[in-house]
């Protein structure tokens, strides 16, 4: 019999040329939130993020959902998993950071993905490793943010 | 809108016998797919068997793990385990993702060992609410744990300033 459980579910769909949007959510016996995050594209800048806190475990942690807000302007690069776990984490809520490094990382392989759909149409025999190569050279911030994919 | 990406993971804690826990990780998402399996033992919460099985990996990019995974045999869940697994299965020749989902393997035992805590102090020591974003109708939270036993928690050198829920206080 399972003691403890936790699913984390997270959606990425493009509104128009420059604004992408992920969804997330997380559950498991303590704790349920979900965060939404706008982000401005190319610039990978956050340009919107919605925390809600919704089961938890004391009556302060609904607080927490507040804290997230502060990443707004914040660019998607290698430093965000560390912002985003340090400042945000610590000061708000540390199960809320991780869902929200799920989303940001989720969006950037989004874009991989979207790009490798789109080739893979074109030319169905296409070096799927070598489209990486070429997108995370188009974008060195990724490259370093996701390290591997 | 339709979504096209999506990534959906779930970590399971299952005790095997008193004292040993075996903990699965799995993570899909439109690209890849890895699963993480770990059986951690009490009382130092050492893994004792670890296994990293990469599914899919749709552009090649993830090396082969299969003999990295004997490494972790041995590391223990606590301070320090971070910077460990990331220099195990991390850096430049292995995998940033498989050694996050090898953190977050450990890291969700610590959960599941605090969930019998806080079930007893809530139903102990907590208090009854109707938290305005729940309502009208339903509510997930009726019984929580309130400020002053946070505070009082809050005396615990790991939990201060933790979180929110502890700072301040």
């Amino acid at each position: 019999m399972l003691i403890y459980s936790r699913m984390k579910s997270v959606g990425v769909q493009k509104q128009g040329e420059n604004r992408r949007v992920v969804s997330g959510v997380l559950e498991d016996e303590l704790y349920a939130m979900q965060c939404e995050i706008a982000v401005d594209w190319p610039t990978l800048t956050l340009e919107s993020v919605q925390a809600r806190m919704k089961r938890f475990t004391t009556e302060r942690c609904p607080l927490a959902s507040e804290v997230f807000a502060r990443a707004e302007g914040w660019r998607i690069d290698s430093e965000l998993d560390g912002k985003i776990k340090k400042e945000l984490g610590r000061m708000g809520c540390r199960h809320m950071a991780i869902l929200m490094v799920d989303c940001c990382r989720a969006l950037a392989r989004a874009e991989l993905a979207r790009e490798l759909a789109t080739a893979l149409e074109a030319d169905p025999a296409l070096d799927k490793k070598g489209l990486a190569e070429d997108f995370f050279r188009r974008y060195p911030d990724l490259k370093d943010y996701l390290q591997l994919v | 809108m339709i979504l096209d990406y999506q990534m959906n993971s779930i970590t399971t804690v299952q005790p095997l016998v008193q004292g040993l826990w075996r903990v699965t990780a799995r993570t899909d998402d439109t690209l890849f797919s890895a699963e993480v399996t770990l059986d951690i033992m009490a009382p130092a919460l050492d893994i004792r068997n670890a296994r990293i099985e990469v599914r899919r990996d749709t552009l090649g990019l993830t090396p082969d793990l299969s003999k990295v995974s004997e490494k972790l045999v041995g590391v223990r869940v606590g301070p320090g385990m971070t910077k460990i697994v990331r220099g195990l299965i991390g850096g430049e020749t292995g995998s940033a993702r498989i050694a996050e989902l090898v953190l977050e393997a450990m890291e969700m035992l610590v959960n599941a060992l605090t969930v019998p805590e806080l079930r007893k102090a809530t139903q102990a020591i907590g208090k009854d609410i109707a938290f305005p974003d729940d309502g009208p109708t339903v509510f997930l939270n009726n019984r929580v744990i309130g400020t002053e036993q946070a505070a009082s928690m809050a005396a615990n050198p790991r939990l201060k300033d933790s979180c929110v829920v502890f700072r301040d206080l």
